[in-house]
């Protein structure tokens, strides 16, 4: 009545070993089921993954920028950053008034530069601290630093000029370095500063006086309407969002939209592929186990017959191929696990140099290694079941005397 | 002739059933001829040694099945063992036809010991394992049994060895030892010495009824050979076969 396990489990160890050849012809054959599966998986992942990882990381891909100039006020502003889907807003000054002229003391140029309005949390500027609350800063582009010869910390000669009323004027101010933005930040001559010292240099322009820069002209007040922003979605799937946004305000704005809906649905269609292939595969893999295991429980009917001869309960014979066939499962598995992570490693080698850093091409997350062995002693478990319970139905003295 | 006498001691005092079948039939059938085993009654006593003697393919093998519980009769009216002396009888047929394979195998590792006419040997187990191996489906311990009864048989030499570096006639007194290890009822011996020169033969057979007659336990042997029935006192079951040529059937009928 009970089930003897400790005996049928070493019963079922010592034939395995025995047949140490059959044996391991099943467990390679398993593995060479398994381990291109998970190649053509690990690629798949690695890089539909790679390609959303590049969508999402891209902060390009969530920027939204107006076609035309217009006047946002403070309140517009206001309004549009509490949009959930918006993360990042900084407001633009006329873009004929963002500039600047640079000159540091270990170059001999002036450069003249774009002015970028920038604030704490930059998409285009990650893991570079932005000051706060004080406006004598630049981040300069790469390119901008690399004409200039000035690295962080340095200090650096800014000047603007005017026309006021007929003369030409200039006015200079001592600007630190704050930092290099990133190459891919800004490709061209630029810096990135405070919205308030870009509001400065533009009134300054419009020959208004500046009272916190010491710049004299027009006793007016600075106009708090800006031309433009910088805004950056909170994710790429929150574009076609602000999108809607400014279109009902009428605003005409360039995002990236169709790009990422291209890779989005290519993603779709991939994974459908993938799928279907995946399923024929599974279909494949579990034929090929399930006929290889049922060949050698037949092969094996002549021991079983003896165990039940000997008085082993149907439940010890049946668990009897079953441990084999898990610990062929189990020894597949490992095999194919570590033919995946040589190929992998080969093919990521391969593919090095048209990768960014940190990515492969080939590769599984921890739920898939741990999804493949539940598929893996699945599969093997219902095919050695499905046998060994066909074989506990018939006659003991069958297949006792037949070889 | 000590024995013998012992056997009639048996029958005529209080004869102590071990199995008591009427009306059982076993029917096989393949390739369009059949064959079919009556027996309409068969009682054997505790410690009984039986013999049934038949040519070849007149049912001595599809009789042995039923007794050792391997094989399914195909009609029975009454099919009954006695695990002990003191117990009822269990109906066997009962748990065949419940499907009840538990008591069926429980039934089978207590108290029968099975040789067949050749193999049922583990190839991947030791001699000594093999031995053991009765044992170890009922959980006892090798409490040097094993050794014991291969040193009786002449074997104790290979007890390490695996069964496919063993002669015939050794694979069959390890056949015997594993039959006898767990101390059943009833020794079942399908032609035991059948593969085997005639003068092994005579020698192992010798050895296994020795110990099967020290030890107590009942024998039921098949076999072709009828010198054997009178040299170890072994009661026969009658047997007669007759072939109906119309419907392409072998009748045998065995009793006693
Ligand atoms: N599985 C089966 N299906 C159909 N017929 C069978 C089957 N097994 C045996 N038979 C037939 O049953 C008859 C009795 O077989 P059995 O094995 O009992 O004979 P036996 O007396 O043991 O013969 P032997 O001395 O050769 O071992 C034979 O005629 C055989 O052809
Ligand atoms: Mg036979």
């Amino acid at each position: 009545m009970f089930l003897s396990i400790p005996g049928i489990f070493k019963l079922a160890l010592k034939n395995y070993l025995h047949d140490w050849q059959s044996s391991s012809g099943l467990v390679l054959a398993l593995a060479s089921i398994l381990g291109p599966m998970m190649i053509v998986f690990g690629i798949k992942y690695g890089v539909i993954s790679g390609m959303i990882t590049n969508l999402v990381e891209e902060p390009r891909n969530r920027e939204i920028t107006a076609v035309y100039s217009g006047r946002y006020s403070e309140q517009w502003f206001e309004e549009l950053g509490k949009l959930p889907s918006a993360d990042f807003l900084v407001p633009r000054t006329r873009r004929i008034a963002a500039t600047i002229d640079l000159k540091s003391s270990s170059a001999p140029r002036i450069l003249h530069t774009e002015l970028i309005p920038t604030k704490r949390r930059d998409p285009l500027l990650p893991k570079i601290v932005i000051p706060e609350n004080s406006d004598d800063w630049l981040i300069v582009s790469e390119s901008a630093a690399r004409k200039l010869a000035v690295n962080t910390g340095d200090s650096i000669d800014a000047s603007i000029s005017r026309r006021y009323r007929g003369k030409l004027e200039r006015v200079h101010l001592t600007l630190r370095i704050a930092a290099i933005a990133p190459i891919h930040a800004f490709e061209r001559d630029g810096a990135f500063a405070s919205v308030s010292l870009l509001q400065a240099v533009e009134a300054y322009r419009d020959g208004l006086a500046v009272e916190a820069f010491g710049w004299e002209g027009d006793q007016r007040d600075i106009p708090v309407n800006f031309t433009g922003f910088r805004l950056f979605a909170r994710s790429i799937y929150d574009v076609a969002d602000l999108k809607r946004w400014f279109n009902e305000q009428g605003i005409e704005v360039s995002t990236r939209f169709h790009e990422i809906s291209t890779v989005q649905r290519m993603n779709e269609n991939l994974t459908t592929i993938y799928w279907a292939i995946a399923v024929i595969g599974l279909v494949g893999f579990s034929m090929a186990l399930g006929a290889s295991l049922w060949v050698d429980i037949e092969r094996k009917r002549k021991e079983l017959s003896v165990l039940r001869l000997v008085g082993y309960s149907t439940m010890d014979i049946t668990c009897f191929p079953l441990i084999q066939s898990m610990l062929t499962a189990l020894l597949g598995w490992v095999l194919a696990v570590i033919f995946f992570h040589l190929v992998a490693a080969i093919i990521n080698y391969l593919m090095l140099s048209e990768l960014q850093e940190g990515r492969q091409v080939c590769y599984l997350s921890i739920e898939h290694y741990f999804q493949s062995f539940l598929l893996t002693c699945g599969a093997a478990f219902l095919v050695t079941l499905t046998a060994g319970l066909r074989y506990a139905n018939i006659e003991p003295a069958e297949g006792l005397r037949d070889r | 002739m000590s024995s013998a006498v012992s056997s009639s001691a048996v029958k005529q005092q209080d004869r102590v059933s071990l199995y008591n079948l009427s009306d059982i039939t076993k029917t096989m059938e393949s390739g369009g001829i059949r064959f079919q085993l009556s027996v309409p009654h068969l009682n054997i006593a505790r410690g009984e040694k039986i013999a049934i003697i038949a040519e070849s393919g007149c049912g001595k093998s599809t009789l042995l099945d039923m007794l050792a519980f391997i094989s399914q009769p195909t009609t029975s009216d009454q099919f009954e063992f006695y695990p002990s002396a003191l117990t009822d009888p269990v109906e066997v047929d009962r748990y065949w036809q419940n499907n009840d394979q538990n008591s069926i195998s429980d039934l089978r590792k207590s108290h029968i010991g099975y040789v067949m006419q050749i193999g049922g040997l583990l190839p991947f187990l030791t001699v000594r394992e093999n031995i053991n191996l009765s044992r170890d489906v009922l959980g006892l311990p090798d409490d040097g049994t094993a050794v014991e009864l291969a040193q009786k048989l002449h074997i104790s030499s290979h007890l390490k060895k695996l069964p496919g570096n063993l002669s015939l006639g050794e694979r069959q007194r390890v056949a015997i030892c594993r039959a006898l290890a767990h101390n059943p009822s009833v020794v079942i011996a399908d032609e035991p010495t059948a593969s085997l020169d005639p003068f092994s033969a005579d020698i192992v057979l010798k050895m296994f009824v020795d110990l099967v007659e020290e030890l107590g336990t009942t024998l039921i042997l098949a076999s072709h050979s009828w010198q054997y029935v009178k040299r170890f006192g072994l009661r026969r079951l009658s047997q007669e076969s007759r072939r109906d040529s119309t419907t392409r059937t072998m009748f045998t009928t065995i009793k006693g």
